[in-house]
């Protein structure tokens, strides 16, 4: 096949953070270094065969990596709102740049980005009249965010997965304002069932949609109700089950898809991040998904 | 000065107090011992006796610190810990080494001194081990250390505290209560020179507003790590002691002020800090000194 399908992930890679040897770095007087989290995450990914690769999120879950940095959040059992949520330094960019200098030439990276409206959503306003205000302060901190992020990664990938649950009417404005500035492609991940705002995913200022096309099973026929004109993620393997998926169960399903759009498929991927899945099924997952990939690309 | 609207907890540990409001009851002074080389117990005997006298005459409860670096010191520790501990007296065990600790917590049970005991410390690299060890044989204090790795600033260590920042499945407080400890102190885990080193003191009147548990930290940590005094040698050892009086000042309960040795300077400080602070709190807030306070003892 000429047209070549790329795999990706979505963002999230399960990564056990030994707490034990933090410790012991704090009580040597000794650095905590991070980056043999970032290492393990990706080099996992490149072992898999994986050609987009992100730098895992060992961090921390997706919406503290960014509301630890941010001013105006605290940091409780959710993240609290006190202030005016305003962008201080990068929040990610280090771990880009740590990521890239660690990838072979082939691979590329993404900068993921947690939606201003997910973060919004999350997050206990206690400063903000309305989330609407809150959500848009979000978008114009992450706008800084990704034009840091754009000279360090090859996508910026803007995860939103309270779109599914509740779209807002500002939720393109929201978009709009994080990517203005951004000459990468950009992607948006929606999961979830979004069968009921397929119109208004597609009028999102971003090149590509990605979805749960595996879990969500008639997810794909929904879209070929409308004329789709966005590129696709194509999400192939689930997130969210410890069953891993067959390299023929995983091409079939590629297969469906490519029938359906053609060369819109320029992905494939997870469902979702696969923080919460175990390493070695995540692994796994991954090393299916590229060997399938390898069968569609005629590899 | 400060006076929290969140009652405060005052724990009592073989008659030593610990906690309330500012001004109320004198810093707790905990002194280390063991750190370098091998246990010199003749030198620790001495050391002892000299702490406790100075303890007696300022009024600051003194609490030795038993750092304990390998296996094979734990049982000669504890023999020490045994013979030279008055039974009215506390003192705390200070490992890192989970193995150690569980070896220790046996040997302080069978020894019956876990009555006792201060158990330094409980942090974010608890092991599964390690909670089945104090659940067998708890102590009866326990002290958290707050030291988050991703956020080091007063929000992070109650981020620790609150839900172990996703490093622990829930937070250390709860944990701490799960083992069935009810006495916990929290240390606020000073950092080195230039990695915001400060929080440690800005976080104590923060975690005591929010829980109302005693909090201290070792401040003179970041004294020793302060490799600029290298070139004013003369003055290293009267800063090292001098860090501590902003535990009290930010209306800390208790100082773990390094070497036992230094007891002769700190004690003395501490306890000019203390009257200090007792004779606002008490016009301002109407906080009594207790009858021990230094300023019972020691100004007339």
């Amino acid at each position: 096949m000429k047209h070549q399908i790329k795999t990706s992930v979505i963002g999230s890679y399960p990564i056990k953070i030994e707490a034990k040897d933090l410790m012991y770095k704090y009580f040597n007087g000794n650095e905590i270094i991070w980056k043999k989290y970032i290492e393990e995450a990706v080099n996992d990914m490149v072992c898999a065969g994986i050609d987009i690769i992100s730098d895992g999120q060992t961090r921390d879950p997706f919406i503290q990596i960014f509301t630890r940095k941010l001013n105006g959040c605290r940091i409780r059992d959710r993240t609290e709102i006190v202030n005016k949520v305003e962008y201080i330094k990068p929040i990610t960019v280090d771990d880009q740049i740590y990521t890239r200098n660690i990838l072979p030439n082939n691979k590329e990276n993404i900068g993921v980005l947690t939606g201003p409206f997910t973060l919004a959503s999350s997050c206990v306003n206690q400063y903000y009249d309305n989330s609407k205000d809150l959500a848009y302060d979000f978008a114009y901190a992450l706008s800084k965010e990704a034009e840091n992020l754009q000279k360090c990664v090859d996508l910026i990938s803007i995860d939103e997965p309270f779109y599914s649950n509740e779209l807002p009417e500002y939720s393109k404005e929201l978009i709009d304002i994080i990517i203005k500035k951004i000459h990468l492609p950009t992607r948006l991940h929606v999961c979830g069932d979004v069968s009921k705002i397929i119109p208004d995913l597609l009028d999102m200022p971003i090149d590509i949609l990605s979805h749960e096309f595996k879990a969500t099973t008639n997810l794909l026929n929904k879209f070929n109700e409308y004329s789709v004109s966005k590129k696709i993620c194509l999400g192939s393997v689930r997130s969210d089950d410890t069953k891993v998926e067959s390299v023929k169960d995983i091409t079939n399903h590629i297969k469906y898809a490519y029938d359906l759009f053609g060369e819109k498929i320029v992905q494939i991927s997870p469902d979702c991040g696969q923080r919460m899945l175990p390493r070695k099924i995540a692994f796994k997952k991954l090393q299916n998904l590229v060997k399938a990939g390898d069968i569609i690309n005629g590899r | 000065m400060f006076s929290f609207t969140k009652e405060q907890e005052i724990f009592n540990i073989s008659g030593v107090r610990i906690g309330g409001q500012p001004g109320s009851y004198p810093t707790v002074l905990i002194g280390g011992l063991f750190f370098k080389g091998e246990p010199d117990f003749i030198r620790a005997k001495k050391n002892l006796q000299d702490m406790y006298h100075i303890s007696k005459k300022t009024g600051n409860p003194a609490i030795p610190d038993f750092f304990i670096k390998k296996e094979e010191f734990v049982e000669d520790i504890i023999n020490f810990i045994k013979d030279n501990i008055p039974k009215e007296k506390t003192f705390s065990i200070d490992i890192v080494d989970p193995e150690i600790k569980l070896k220790a917590l046996e040997i302080l049970s069978q020894k019956n001194l876990l009555s006792q005991t201060i158990y330094n410390s409980v942090h974010v690299g608890i092991t599964e081990e390690e909670i089945k060890a104090l659940k067998k044989f708890s102590p009866e204090m326990i002290i958290i250390v707050a030291f988050n790795p991703k956020d080091k600033s007063p929000d992070g260590k109650i981020e620790v505290l609150e839900n172990g920042a996703h490093l622990t499945e829930i937070g250390l407080i709860e944990i701490t209560k799960k083992i069935g400890v009810k006495k916990i102190l929290i240390d606020t885990a000073a950092l080195a020179p230039g990695d915001n080193s400060g929080a440690s003191i800005a976080a104590i009147p923060v975690i005591k507003e929010e829980y109302g548990f005693p909090v201290g930290c070792a401040i003179h940590n970041v004294v020793e790590k302060s490799n600029w005094l290298n070139d004013f040698d003369s003055v290293r050892k009267p800063v090292d002691a001098c860090s501590n009086i902003n535990i009290p000042l930010f209306g800390g309960d208790f100082a773990i002020y390094g070497p036992i040795e230094n007891a002769n300077l700190v004690f003395p400080m501490i306890a000019w800090q203390d009257i200090l602070i007792s004779e606002y709190t008490e016009n301002y807030f109407g906080v009594e000194p207790c009858n021990y306070h230094p300023r019972r003892k020691l100004q007339r």
